[in-house]
């Protein structure tokens, strides 16, 4: 008998023949990946679970459209993020897509030094949503999800050049944004 | 190079390709603003990794639903399918072509090789036999022939 990881191609494969609990099984390995990464981005525990609902229906049923099951995470959160941008609209059409939360951005910047020192990870969680939706997005794809830049502009279905403004503008803000609370929360001081 | 050629984010964010990274390595050891640079990008990125994921609170799970379900050609193309009816098919025209034989058949078969094969052997030994018969009668002619020569003279 010969044991082999059952791998993401495999369960898409199952899923693409009508196997439900194959792709149950696949929904199992990357649920709490997507959700955390709506809910980071609508910032709404409800939204998120039922963005994520719609995401894994829409992925099953386009499965037959994925050309490369290997690139299956990126599609993946390509579709996750057009759920996302969809709501966001619907409940804040000013917001297009690529355009800056100029005023968040410019409170964070200057509330960066009033932070108090409370657990870093409410300061991380509060300096994020004082992101863009753009900038936020970038943050969480790189930092929390890993991917590449190039996966990222295919994610995000823009150029790399954008992909890095958003992230390193971002890092930007929140490196002002949380200095004060990293440095108080180092030893020492 | 100067230190604005650097991209410290990307070296941070580990986006520097290995060439790029150890040049940029190089340069930081000798520069003390690009290290502090790299510090601060490094606090802001462990600050963000304090973030810890938070389980779903309802799992997502679908039942089979004939909606979803793959229609009846689907699972005709499917090519696991498709070659078990193949391996099935030729299978099918094998038996056809070659009928299996019954076994008083296959034993009626081997008795009349058999007993061809013993009535070729019998007739091989009989062919050496007269061969060997004639000879003998040939010699004893002979030696006949030379005792009564001898008798004469």
């Amino acid at each position: 008998m010969i044991f082999r990881e059952v791998e993401d191609r495999d369960l898409i494969a199952k899923a693409r023949r009508g196997d439900v609990e194959g792709y149950n099984l696949l929904v199992s390995r990357w649920e709490k990946r997507v959700f955390n990464y709506l809910l980071r981005l609508v910032a709404n525990r409800e939204d998120a679970l039922d963005l994520c609902q719609d995401v894994f229906l829409k992925a099953y049923q386009n499965l037959p459209k994925l050309d490369d099951p290997a690139r299956f995470s990126g599609w993946l959160f390509r579709i996750a993020h057009n759920e996302a941008f969809s709501l966001l609209r619907r409940k804040r059409p000013e917001i297009r897509d690529g355009e800056m939360d100029v005023e968040s951005q410019a409170a964070a910047a200057e509330s960066g030094g009033r932070l108090f020192p409370l657990e870093l990870s409410l300061a991380v969680d509060s300096a994020l949503k004082r992101l863009s939706d753009d900038q936020r997005e970038a943050v969480l794809l790189k930092v929390y999800q890993g991917f590449k830049f190039d996966e990222m502009a295919e994610i995000l279905d823009c150029p790399l050049s954008t992909v890095k403004s958003r992230l390193y503008t971002a890092l930007d803000v929140l490196r002002s944004a949380l200095a004060p609370v990293a440095l108080r929360g180092r030893p020492g001081r | 190079m100067s230190c604005e050629s650097y991209d410290w984010k990307a070296y941070a964010l580990g986006e520097m390709a290995r060439p790029e990274r150890r040049e940029a390595e190089a340069h930081a050891a000798i520069c003390q603003d690009c290290r502090e640079e790299i510090s601060t990008v490094r606090m802001t990125l462990n600050a963000l990794s304090t973030l810890r994921d938070e389980e779903i609170p309802r799992r997502i799970a679908f039942v089979s639903d004939k909606v979803f379900e793959p229609r009846w050609w689907q699972r005709i193309f499917n090519p696991n399918f498709a070659a078990a009816c193949v391996i099935a098919g030729a299978i099918l025209v094998h038996a056809f072509a070659h009928p299996a034989e019954s076994p008083a058949r296959v034993q009626a078969e081997i008795d009349a090789a058999v007993t061809r094969a013993v009535a070729e052997v019998e007739a091989r030994h009989a062919a050496q036999t007269q061969q060997m018969l004639s000879v003998y009668d040939d010699r004893i002619e002979q030696m006949y022939k030379t005792t009564t020569g001898l008798v004469r003279q």
